[in-house]
């Protein structure tokens, strides 16, 4: 069976693929809870809000995506890339929010591409969603730009759906947000696409967005798993 | 003395002996009194620090199953470089059985000035680390000027931590980097966790910690306390762990030099 690589960006973006990615908020509602918009009266902190996090942890976690498709491509080990993932996310409610993710897709992924997917992981294995973003991109013939870009998308269509749930906000407006967020999300697609080994990934840490990740993790009044 | 020469602190055990070698630079070492067993080294600043144009580098070797503590006199301010910058830079290489506690004092980027630190760490084996690091952007009065750090850790050929922090005036007040805070203040233990169970404490992947406070003033940030009982638990697990390897080792630490006093600089902001 063979589908075109636009066809699988296409499907691996929309938000109905089931992999539990509804649960997630990509750090919004964490932030949200430390009074980041001022109780939806600052709207426009939230889209800067997805663009720190594009200069930040989701340029972390597209680099280990693209280093991930490289190294499968190349027939090299994934242990090394998921090192260099571990050792840029300190806080480890994040780490858990990314694996909890990287189950859901690799559940899919099994399910899709079996024996290519058994290939890369054990049974039982829980890596973070870039590994297996990577390697669903490697298999499936997407380029290292689209598997860079998909991961950036991914991250600001969550941000923005989530604020739907978290503030008063126009639907619309919110997909305006993203529209608006395509030229960050590009900027950040240059910068990790030609990325091909571990050490290379993007480390630049964003402090406040790891506090507010472990306080979120240890709270009940939330709608979002992270 | 050039002003690029790296100053250099070496403590080896030899034969029993604790020995240090040490090279002087910006910075220069001092071993000073301490209890039995360890190596306690003072970093005296031997020039105006820190001005446009300085390269300040800091080489620090433990050699395998030593206990070396080094401790500032001073804090350091970063003056206004006027278009200019200045470079710090620390690299650590600590053998398997040695532990290395280092309490920095607080480091005061002035408006003006703007700073690059890196830092790379190498653990070797069963090596621990308990580091501090504060960070105040501004005197008082002041905002504060550029800062950006780089941190490499690794620990057995694997990396442990890697993070670059943008903190440059324009980057920093950024929701997701510092916000609103003025002071950034970390205790970070490598080669065994932090133990307190406070809400916000960063749990690495492998073995090591991260508590780290974001404030408006240093006087709210608490972490002695924190750097004090990270420095207790790598200590026990060293004795520990020296103890069950029970080499034979020589117990010729007694014909080291030891002073009574075990004064510490008591921590606090330079020039305010």
């Amino acid at each position: 069976m063979t589908s075109s690589p636009q066809l699988v960006l296409a499907m691996l973006a929309d938000a109905r693929l089931p992999t539990g990615s509804h649960a997630h908020s990509a750090g919004l509602e964490p932030a949200v809870m430390a009074g980041l918009s001022d109780q939806g009266r600052r709207l426009d902190e939230i889209p800067a809000f997805a663009r720190s996090r594009l200069r930040t942890v989701t340029a972390t976690e597209a680099g280990t995506a693209v280093v991930t498709r490289h190294q499968w491509l190349a027939g090299g080990s994934l242990s090394g890339v998921e090192d260099a993932w571990a050792a840029r996310t300190p806080s480890a409610a994040v780490r858990a929010a990314t694996r909890q993710l990287g189950r859901g897709y690799l559940r899919l992924a099994y399910g899709l591409w079996p024996e290519e997917m058994a290939a890369a992981f054990e049974r039982g294995a829980v890596p973070p969603r870039p590994l297996v973003l990577g390697v669903i991109g490697a298999v499936t013939g997407l380029s290292s730009r689209q598997v860079a870009q998909l991961v950036g998308y991914d991250d600001v269509q969550t941000t923005a759906s989530a604020a739907l749930k978290l503030v008063p906000l126009d639907p619309i407006e919110a997909m305006r947000w993203v529209l608006q967020l395509h030229p960050d999300i590009d900027a950040m697609a240059d910068d990790v696409e030609r990325l091909t080994e571990p050490a290379e990934i993007p480390a630049s840490g964003a402090p406040l967005l790891d506090e507010h990740a472990e306080r979120h993790a240890v709270t009940t009044r939330r709608l979002f798993s992270a | 003395m050039s002003m690029s020469q790296a100053t250099r602190i070496e403590v080896r055990r030899l034969d029993g002996r604790l020995t240090c070698t040490f090279l002087g630079g910006h910075l220069s070492a001092r071993r000073v009194g301490a209890p039995e067993g360890r190596v306690r080294v003072a970093l005296v600043g031997t020039v105006a620090l820190l001005l446009a144009g300085d390269a300040v580098r800091i080489e620090v070797v433990v050699g395998r199953g030593v206990d070396l503590e080094i401790v500032e006199v001073a804090g350091t301010v970063a003056y206004d470089m006027r278009g200019g910058s200045a470079e710090w830079q620390v690299d650590v290489h600590v053998e398997d059985g040695g532990v290395l506690v280092w309490e920095g004092l607080p480091f005061v980027i002035a408006d003006g000035a703007d700073v690059t630190r890196t830092m790379t760490v190498v653990l070797d084996g069963s090596a621990c680390a308990v580091l501090r690091e504060t960070y105040v952007f501004g005197r008082t009065g002041e905002a504060g000027g550029d800062l950006r750090t780089s941190t490499v850790i690794a620990h057995d050929d694997r990396p442990l931590l890697v993070e670059q922090l943008d903190l440059r005036a324009g980057a920093r007040i950024d929701g997701a980097i510092l916000g609103t805070a003025r002071c950034f203040d970390a205790v970070t233990s490598l080669g065994a966790r932090i133990e307190t169970a406070r809400p916000g404490l960063l749990q690495l992947e492998s073995a090591g910690s991260i508590d780290r406070r974001l404030a408006e003033s240093l006087h709210t940030t608490g972490l002695s306390q924190t750097f004090r009982d990270a420095t207790a638990v790598i200590r026990r697990r060293n004795m520990a762990s020296s103890a069950s390897s029970s080499q034979s080792e020589p117990t010729g630490l007694s014909v080291l030099q030891t002073r009574s006093s075990t004064h510490r600089p008591s921590r606090r902001l330079p020039a305010e």
